[in-house]
């Protein structure tokens, strides 16, 4: 995947260059902020709960699927591992960033991390197996996309603040319909069917007598279960969101 | 400022699930290498979690959600665009709710 060098640069241009070469990404993940934010004040979260929670948690997909479970207490222990599980392809960039960021000083490797998504991973390590290899480029372009999706959370929860009933404008569909619309991008992937139908169906299933966290949870763990079981040579390529 | 201290615990561990996962595989890969059936299961994880999710949605749901799940994947397919496939999707649900259905 990565042809170029392993990177000994970390300098101020690399992180100009993260920082103008995301711009591209910004009205997206503006939206998915604000979409954040409208259903994070849905479910009950303050504006200061919602926007603490963005900004130290740092990851769309497991916010949106954390909310699919919050209550009042919060169940941690679903929380954590519906986080867990969302992120879990988190262990894969980060593994893929280890040829490249390898030869710098954990003091540049492991804050670039914290601000690592799908988006500038992808972005750096084309730059990088392109030869442009100053590993600063993370750090720049996670840090323009952090202060955006913090920034856009707090403005969707302040537009949650206006809108009516959430029930009666079908704002408690906008988190299936997030779902449903990521799901319809990876089921494009070959692989994915199974593992993507094994969760349906068994969640549907547990859901009767569980309910929701654990038939998400269950249903999770099944589909991946099947899904490494049945691993052959030439299968899969999974989802790169 | 209104936080709730079993708000903020939850925020704090989750913070530090979403970083141990984000260190997790950088660190490991100086010790160990992922075999391609472990990576296989682990892009599977969030796949098999969004299919769990939505399961129970179709399941709970009436006529307004499963013409809202329709249109999201109709939007994907004609626009690609995962914000107007989602809210053309939200206003069906909420139009469908809003005739009683």
């Amino acid at each position: 995947m990565t042809d170029g060098a392993i990177s000994r640069s970390f300098t101020l241009d690399g992180l100009r260059e993260g920082v103008l070469g995301v711009r591209v990404l910004i009205p997206g993940t503006a939206m998915f902020g604000m979409a954040f934010g409208v259903m994070a004040k849905a479910a009950g979260l303050g504006v200061w709960e919602a926007v603490l929670l963005s900004a130290w948690v740092n990851a769309g997909g497991a916010q949106m699927a954390t909310l699919q479970a919050w209550a009042d207490p919060v169940p941690l222990l679903a929380v954590v591992l519906t986080t867990l599980a969302m992120n879990a392809r988190y262990l894969l960039l980060g593994a893929a960033l280890r040829p490249w960021f390898g030869g710098l000083p954990a003091g540049q490797s492991y804050p670039s991390l914290f601000v690592l998504g799908d988006a500038n991973c992808a972005m750096g390590l084309r730059r990088h197996a392109d030869g442009r290899s100053d590993a600063a480029f993370i750090l720049g372009s996670g840090f323009v996309l952090w202060l955006v999706w913090v920034a856009a959370t707090a403005a969707g929860h302040a537009f949650g603040q206006v809108l009516g009933d959430p029930r009666r404008l079908g704002i408690d569909f906008l988190l299936g319909a997030f779902f449903a619309a990521m799901a319809a991008d990876w089921l494009g992937r070959r692989g994915n069917l199974l593992p993507f139908g094994v969760g349906v169906a068994s969640a549907i299933a547990i859901d009767r007598w569980l309910g929701a966290p654990w038939s998400i949870l269950i249903g999770a763990s099944l589909g991946a279960l099947v899904a490494a079981i049945t691993w052959r040579e030439e299968a899969g390529d999974g989802p790169a969101t | 400022m209104d936080l709730r201290p079993d708000v903020l615990l939850a925020i704090l561990l989750l913070g530090v699930a979403s970083y141990a996962c984000r260190a997790g595989g950088f660190f490991l890969m100086r010790y160990v290498a992922i075999t391609p059936r472990v990576e296989a299961c682990l892009r599977a994880i969030p796949v098999a979690l969004v299919g769990a999710i939505l399961g129970p949605v179709a399941a709970r749901g009436g006529p307004p959600e499963w013409a809202g799940l329709a249109v999201v994947l109709l939007g994907m397919r004609l626009t690609g665009n995962e914000l107007v496939s989602t809210i053309a999707a939200v206003a069906v649900v909420a139009g469908g709710r809003a005739l009683g259905l």
